[in-house]
């Protein structure tokens, strides 16, 4: 057996990807040892929510949401921020190799034991389409053996079949006791959530929003191997 | 940001017109464009808010934009205007350079 921390890697798009959809899960892993790198390919910074009051334009979006990223990174346990400096809402419109070979840098710097993604169908907004569609393209440059799965959103797949798929290409991961961490990012990403008047409620009411599971669909046949309730 | 003064907004917009400038527009849910170059030649305000804004380039030139009611100069000396709605989301923004904007 090998000493070293298990190691994770996600491939998101935008700051609060990471808390908003799988803050759970990252708080798990970082407390049970495992180093977490996550790449945001933009900085969101052409998001809607401006503060609640606005208290951001255009033009400081990007470092004020940088800055809160960083804060959530600390709340879920994340050692290792990089952003690849593409402006939000233009990933689809990254050169595809390019953007593939950068992420393939990553997998082989990194080694990660897994990697989290989004689906390139299921992912919600053009830019995380896009960059899931790079990291299945980066981790099969590498041609390494690593298990992909693709984040999604709150329950939607504790029921897959309505989805084509099986249990089986499921993997739930019980995040019950990590709903403080995963708040307390919410809360980091203050001008996005400031709207949100339930995030701001007492800690146990704004909790209480938080289902007990998160849910990944296994993305290759290195995760298909492993248990339904890990990603390792 | 400031709600917007039409009169200060007016004689800001003045300091831009005859020159070179870069623009970036957008309708948030719809349209950016960034660092649109053009030299300005007229600039006009109206309303009594939200407020509309609109400016003459390049001879021919027309941008329009409505909605807009906040404003700042910011340290670079750039004219950001920007319209919110009542719980801080951004609806148009209107930001005027005599540099590029960052990429």
């Amino acid at each position: 057996m090998s000493t070293e921390p298990r190691k994770l890697l996600a491939v998101f798009a935008h700051p609060d990807d990471e808390s908003f959809i799988c803050g759970g899960t990252l708080a798990k892993y970082a407390d049970s040892g495992v180093e977490i790198t996550l790449v945001s390919a933009t900085r969101g910074e052409m998001g809607r929510r401006m503060g609640n009051p606005p208290y951001l334009n255009r033009e400081t979006m990007a470092a004020a949401r940088e800055q809160e990223l960083r804060e959530a990174c600390e709340c879920l346990g994340v050692k290792h921020l990089h952003f690849f400096d593409i402006r939000d809402k233009t990933v689809e419109f990254a050169d595809p190799d390019q953007l593939a070979d950068r992420i393939a840098g990553f997998i082989r710097e990194v080694n990660p034991d897994a990697i989290l993604t989004f689906h390139e169908k299921w992912g919600g907004h053009p830019d995380h389409c896009a960059i899931g569609k790079a990291t299945i393209e980066a981790l099969a440059r590498t041609g390494l053996a690593i298990a992909l799965y693709f984040i999604s959103f709150g329950d939607s797949l504790a029921y897959p079949e309505a989805y084509g798929y099986t249990q089986e290409e499921i993997a739930r991961i019980d995040v019950s006791r990590y709903k403080k961490a995963k708040l307390a990012a919410f809360r980091a990403h203050r001008c996005q959530t400031e709207i949100d008047e339930w995030v701001w409620l007492p800690d146990r009411q704004a909790m209480s929003r938080f289902g007990d599971h998160e849910y990944f669909i296994k993305g290759n046949k290195e995760a298909l191997k492993l248990g339904k309730a890990d990603l390792f | 940001m400031n709600q917007i003064n039409p009169l200060e907004v007016e004689d800001l917009l003045r300091t831009f017109t005859g020159e070179e400038i870069y623009v970036h527009s957008e309708a948030t849910s719809y349209v950016f464009v960034r660092n649109f170059k053009m030299k300005l030649t007229q600039a006009f305000t109206a309303g009594e808010g939200p407020f509309r804004i609109a400016l003459r380039f390049d001879e021919i030139g027309w941008l329009r934009m409505e909605a807009l009611t906040h404003y700042e100069l910011d340290a670079e000396g750039r004219l950001l205007l920007a319209g919110y709605d009542d719980r801080g989301r951004m609806n148009v923004a209107l930001h005027l350079g005599k540099e590029p904007f960052a990429e």
